[in-house]
């Protein structure tokens, strides 16, 4: 990444595509690999990313695991180096039973894992601002849980775009 | 005032180094403690961690170093942030004092 340059935080900002063909609700899977090998298929079939994209999530995932305890329950912010990635999106799950995933920064911890936010970034310093606002989310116990216990693929949607929507102005 | 140099580390350098570093940035200036704060993808830093004072890390660092690191979890998740954040806050403050006397 370099350094950060705060001096760069007035770049143009890009969308970073949340979308009703990016989600699914209440999958049921077994294993974290299912669910990356989903997600990214969705994302490669919408012309999100190129062919090597979900791959190369799963090779990352080994070396760099992306669990994350948050209060609510278990995330996962699956994603891989940018030269895979067409247009910027996140493609959302929520899980019906929950999968394991090895925990960001702690490889030998587990964390169970229901709500998965794959990230498909192109340029990270065009989609800092959105995409902070994102993972912002972990920490919103109220729009987390929402999202957790959303019945359709408009409903999650919805709650992402509201939460994004109630940081504007951070 | 000596100015406290930080790096921020992720894996790749994909954005969440970035998110933990803003977050950091921010806590400090309420304090206001005035750090230099940069991001640095895991596989660069044995290169460049002898510049920095302090290492914040989202994933494990292998480097072998004497210098003081903190994980870059709690600022993503929110758990266990507020006692990070007065962990790394002292620290600074620590490392400021002991470099002021330096001189």
């Amino acid at each position: 990444m370099g350094n950060i340059n705060f001096n760069d935080e007035n770049v143009n900002q890009d969308e970073l595509s949340i979308e009703e063909h990016l989600i699914l609700v209440k999958e049921k899977v077994t294993s974290r690999e299912e669910i990356i090998r989903k997600l990214g298929n969705m994302l490669f079939e919408n012309g999100y990313v190129k062919n090597t994209y979900t791959q190369a999530v799963l090779d990352r995932e080994i070396e760099y695991p992306t669990g994350l305890q948050a209060r609510v329950t278990g995330v996962a912010i699956p994603h891989t180096d940018t030269e895979h990635v067409l247009i910027p999106a996140v493609a959302i799950a929520t899980l019906e039973n929950p999968v394991i995933f090895n925990g960001m920064g702690m490889p030998d911890t587990e964390v169970e894992v229901d709500t998965i936010l794959m990230l498909a970034i192109h340029n990270p310093k065009s989609v800092v601002s959105i995409l902070r606002k994102v993972i912002f989310i972990l920490e919103d116990d109220e729009a987390l849980t929402k999202m957790r216990f959303a019945k359709t693929k408009l409903e999650i949607k919805n709650i992402m775009t509201n939460h994004i929507r109630s940081l504007a102005n951070k | 005032m000596y100015k406290v140099k930080i790096v921020v580390v992720c894996g790749s350098g994909v954005a969440m180094a970035m998110h933990a570093a803003y977050k950091l940035r921010e806590y400090l200036e309420e304090e206001k403690l005035y750090v230099h704060i940069d991001g640095s993808g895991n596989n660069e830093l044995p290169g460049r961690i002898n510049a920095y004072d302090m290492v914040v890390s989202n994933s494990q660092v292998t480097v072998k170093t004497d210098k003081p690191i903190f994980s870059a979890i709690p600022l993503i998740t929110g758990v266990g942030e507020k006692e990070l954040v007065e962990k790394i806050i002292a620290k600074v403050r620590e490392i400021q004092e002991e470099k002021n006397s330096d001189k």
